[in-house]
């Protein structure tokens, strides 16, 4: 009679386990009238108000829908957007990181889309707009970009007495030279930024008229070893070697240069202009921002434009809807918010004269393969820059590996 | 007798060292939850905060869904340490006290599926509890936390019931009680500290889980706070370190509480197993 | 040694290990179909296509269109082939043994410590074993990188001030070896709770009068513990040695995050490192399913000796 019970007990849990399954009254996919849009979270903290705008105007155009905004984060939205493609439950709308879109274009995950209807497509940034074309055909709208400044301490220039800002690389590095002996002791650097950060190390390759690779009769070919990437890369070494005490194999996190400058340990850093967020109470009002210059006087530096896309799966059943409620999130008035909020608005018409903006008047990006990705994540800029700072190599034997291997992985199937 | 306490003692001491060593990191992070923010990255450590400040935990709980999240979370742990518990034991029993076909290669099978590494089943599992329709649901995610919460309990609840003596069952059989009422009455109360162990490992695993957390669950109101966690250093620019510290000492609680309420039983088993000659 | 507990110790030993087993009919597989149910409903058709995947070519490509193109072994063969699979293998059965050994040796040193202290002493340390248990992973690797960072890291500051050498902005991160060790104290750290805490769960079960008839006669604690605590803790061993085994050998968050993506490499792969770079990073689905098998491979052979007593173990008839 026990054992009955025990089988009678055994049974009821997985009786109980099925019934809880099927009567839970989740579904996977929300109502019919309900656009899910995927955005990184640094929306969600950054302007908010500007989703909540779209989404009114969106519902306003559209009586019966609403807008189900999902916030993702930059580690992972990826893997989640692989298992929604697996299983059909794509978004409609989806941000993407404009160095991500190649790779998911090339593959035909994305809807093309009638660039004409998006406001200012006509003025799109140029860096920003390829990153969402292939084949000819438009993917991605752009939506925000941010580019590389140099954030500084205005009271140590003036102590320094250096009266205008440098416009030359010459002039920053005499700078550099001005601030050294002001940083009050150990471990202090003129100019802060990881040896490793080849968003900072490419710039001057391109400054100097360079570029990472090429395509030639239809095939990628790495181009660092040509002699103006050589020469950039040349200059990024002395200038280097010249201003900079920080980590020869540190990139741009484990320090950030941000925490390094708001222990007075730098003059200036370089990278994104929202670094000022995190320059430490003490240093708040005596912090400003300036346009890397480049090696001629009157061009500043290229800045590498980061930024974001937003497309639509081809697999969504609401493509004109998705597209429709991109473009009331990318309209002038969405832009021009976006710009308030410190970053790049999407089109040159729109461009305000922010140090941030200015920075991006001559911009870079990486060569728009789709195996890009493999090039970022086998990490060969950064091994290349740790061996020319190191001496482990010469400039000219790190760059020809480097191109050679680019030119391997950039040609893969 | 002296020899007994000054022993002790020495043992006591050896333990709040190892004590000290072992939480450091713990403290650490706690002590950065109440550092003013510009005190976080400093380069002289800051032992101990000396202007300590509450606002990161305020930060932290402000943040949108902290309690819904906190509330999913204990409501999907629960659910699946309660019943991958008692499944698992019902299991674990079988295997120990019956013979039956098929017994040995489901041993096999509770070890050899916690082989597989789990990157690879994440993809399949969602298309699987889509059709199921448990996507985005805390069903899906409590089935899928039972699923990988079963193999290891069965594993080691089998082997805490493997190594209770032998001679206390029968000396409870002695006493003229069926081997069924034997088993429960004196070997349950000796299982506890097992049972103990298991859940207490099945609870935090399943609270600390991330990845399947992450992709089965899409709405904010339905995640867990695993996943919550996880916004603070999601996005593109700089991450509040301050309030992620605050945040993660929170979410720590509801463990360290369901562990002192447990923890008890463990002793009684010391007592429980003892037999008179 | 005491006659007493001698005979004590044998009677234990030899009894433990004869559960007379009753055929209970359909009882036994009542009890054990929730567990079948459950793992085949939901882990049947992951694992299925987990195989299936590892003999096809599946990327981005196939993934959105969901069909494959069969290629036999050929992922296997890609894999076998590349001598990075090779080394990172060998670094990481090292890695394990070191990991393994370590968790398991200072776990069951703290568990004996946690019968020998007093109560409150048991509870802070027990307590403050959860509390280590209980941080998760992304946060134990941030209090790790910020404590052994180059500029302002704790372990330099105090390493510098306890002349144990000049350590001022020592970089950490340079060699392999200096990497990995780190990531093995985070590793033996993060394990030594549940090892420690279930050892003592464990050494809870030995039963006090035989321990104490032992002492009684004279027995040193080294002889008590091998004659009657290890038999009684050996199932328990053996399944935390299986589990650290497989847990350690796939370990991939931990090593990832502290080493950092940008200071990964070939050189310091380890294979839950390589399963990430070689099969997911790449979208390259078909691979990372031929890896994830061929590390399943591994790590049954190396646990197998500990799983085939296990299952021995209660079994002698």
């Amino acid at each position: 009679m026990k054992r009955r019970t025990i089988v009678a007990l055994g049974l009821a849990v997985v009786l109980a386990a099925a019934l809880t399954a099927a009567t839970s009254g989740a579904t996977k996919k929300a109502a019919a009238s309900s656009l899910t849009v995927w955005l990184q979270v640094d929306a969600q903290t950054g302007w908010p108000n500007l989703v909540a705008a779209a989404n009114q105007q969106f519902q306003h155009d559209h009586p019966g829908w609403t807008v189900n905004v999902q916030y993702q984060n930059w580690s992972d939205h990826l893997q989640k957007f692989n298992a929604t493609l697996a299983a059909n439950t794509v978004p409609d709308v989806i941000e993407m990181g404009n160095t991500e879109m190649t790779q998911y274009m090339a593959a035909g995950a994305f809807a093309p889309l009638d660039k004409t209807q998006f406001d200012n497509s006509a003025n799109w940034l140029k860096g920003l707009a390829k990153s969402g074309q292939y084949g000819g055909k438009t993917y991605g709208v752009p939506y925000y970009a941010g580019s590389r400044v140099a954030t500084y301490r205005t009271d140590l220039f003036k102590k320094a007495g250096i009266k205008k800002l440098p416009a030359t690389l010459n002039q920053l590095t005499a700078d550099a030279k001005k601030l050294a002996p002001l940083g009050g002791g150990k471990g202090f650097s003129p100019i802060y930024f990881g040896g490793e950060d080849w968003y900072v190390a490419m710039a001057f390759v391109y400054d100097y008229g360079g570029e990472i690779a090429h395509t030639y009769k239809g095939k990628w070919v790495g181009s660092l070893d040509s002699p103006q990437a050589i020469a950039g890369l040349t200059a990024y070494k002395n200038f280097f070697l010249a201003t900079d005490k920080a980590g020869k194999t540190n990139d741009s996190t484990n320090p950030n240069p941000y925490d390094v400058y708001a222990q007075g340990k730098a003059g200036v850093i370089v990278g994104p202009s929202w670094y000022t967020c995190c320059v430490g109470a003490k240093y708040k009002a005596t912090t400003a921002q300036f346009v890397l210059p480049g090696h001629v006087a009157g061009k500043p530096m290229p800045g590498f434009l980061g930024g974001s896309d937003l497309a639509v799966p081809a697999t969504s059943p609401n493509k004109a809807l998705a597209a429709d409620w991109i473009k009331d999130f990318t309209s002038t008035q969405s832009e021009q918010g976006l710009r308030a909020k410190g970053n790049i608005p999407n089109a040159t018409n729109l461009l305000g004269n922010s140090v941030n903006e200015r920075a991006a008047s001559r911009s870079w990006f990486v060569p728009t393969a789709k195996h890009w990705v493999d090039v970022e994540n086998g990490n060969i800029l950064k091994n290349m820059l740790g061996q020319i700072l190191t001496g482990n190599l010469s400039v000219k034997q790190a760059a020809k590996s480097a191109s050679d291997n680019i030119t391997s992985v950039l040609n893969q199937p | 007798m002296r020899r007994g306490r000054a022993a002790r003692a020495g043992w006591n001491v050896v333990g709040l060292v190892l004590f000290g060593v072992m939480v450091f990191p713990v403290f650490w992070m706690v002590s950065t939850a109440f550092k003013p923010a510009d005190d976080v990255n400093s380069f002289t450590p800051t032992w101990i905060p000396t202007h300590p400040t509450l606002r990161h935990f305020r930060d932290a709980i402000h943040r949108p869904y902290f309690w819904t999240d906190v509330e999913n979370s204990l409501i999907i742990v629960g659910v699946t340490v309660g019943f991958a518990i008692v499944i698992s034991f019902f299991a674990a029993i079988a295997l120990a006290k019956y013979r039956f076909t098929g017994r040995k290669l489901f041993i096999v099978l509770m070890i050899g599926v916690q082989m597989l590494p789990a990157v690879g089943l994440v993809i399949p599992l969602y298309v699987v509890l889509v059709r199921y329709h448990l996507a985005n649901a805390l069903t899906g995610v409590i089935i899928t936390y039972m699923t990988f919460a079963l193999p290891f309990s069965v594993w080691t609840l089998r082997g805490f019931i493997v190594g209770i003596p032998k001679d206390l069952e029968e000396a409870a059989m002695v006493d003229g009680s069926t081997r069924l009422g034997a088993f429960v009455r004196i070997l349950l109360p000796l299982m506890a500290p097992g049972l103990v162990a298991t859940s207490v490992f099945a609870f935090i695993t399943s609270w600390n889980e991330y990845v399947f957390a992450r992709v089965l669950l899409n709405d904010q109101a339905k995640q867990t706070v695993t996943v919550w966690l996880s916004y603070f250093l999601g996005t593109g620019r700089e991450t509040d370190w301050g309030a992620l510290m605050a945040a993660s000492s929170l979410t720590a609680i509801p463990v360290v509480v369901f562990f002192l309420l447990v923890q008890r039983r463990i002793t009684f088993g010391l007592t429980a197993g003892a037999v008179k000659a | 040694m005491g006659i007493a507990a001698g005979t004590a110790a044998t009677r234990l030993s030899r009894r433990r290990l004869t559960w007379r087993r009753a055929a209970g009919g359909a009882v036994p597989y009542g009890l054990v179909l929730p567990v079948v149910a459950a793992l085949a409903a939901v882990l049947g058709y992951p694992v299925y296509k987990l195989v299936r995947l590892s003999f096809q070519h599946y990327g981005l490509f196939e993934l959105i269109r969901h069909s494959g193109q069969d290629v036999g072994l050929a992922n296997y063969g890609s894999v076998l082939h590349d001598p990075v699979f090779w080394h990172t293998l060998l670094r990481t059965v090292i890695f394990t043994i070191a990991n393994v050994g370590l968790t398991m040796g200072i776990g069951t040193l703290l568990a004996l410590l946690l019968v020998r202290v007093s109560g409150w002493v048991r509870i802070l340390l027990t307590a403050g074993l959860v509390l280590v248990w209980s941080m998760p992973q992304v946060v134990a690797v941030q209090v790790w990188q910020w404590m052994t960072n180059s500029q302002n890291g704790v372990v330099n500051y105090v390493l510098t001030e306890l002349h144990v050498g000049n350590y001022f902005q020592h970089d950490w991160y340079t060699t392999t070896f200096s990497e990995l060790a780190l990531v093995t104290t985070l590793i033996v750290w993060g394990a030594l709770p549940f090892v420690a805490i279930t050892l003592y769960a464990a050494l809870a079960q030995v039963p006090r009068d035989l321990v104490e008839a032992a002492e009684v006669d004279g027995a040193r604690a080294w002889r008590i513990f091998l004659d009657v605590t290890l038999p009684i803790l050996r199932p328990v061993l053996l399944i935390l040695t299986s589990l650290s085994i497989i847990w350690d050998f796939g370990v991939f968050t931990q090593p990832f995050l502290l080493i950092g993506q940008g200071h990964i490499y070939p050189s310091n792969y380890l294979m839950g490192i390589y399963l990430f770079e070689e099969g997911y990073v790449n979208s390259d689905f078909g691979r990372g399913a031929a890896i994830s098998i061929l590390m399943l491979v591994v790590v049954a052979a190396m646990s197998v000796f500990y799983v085939r007593r296990m299952v021995r173990i209660g079994d002698v008839e």
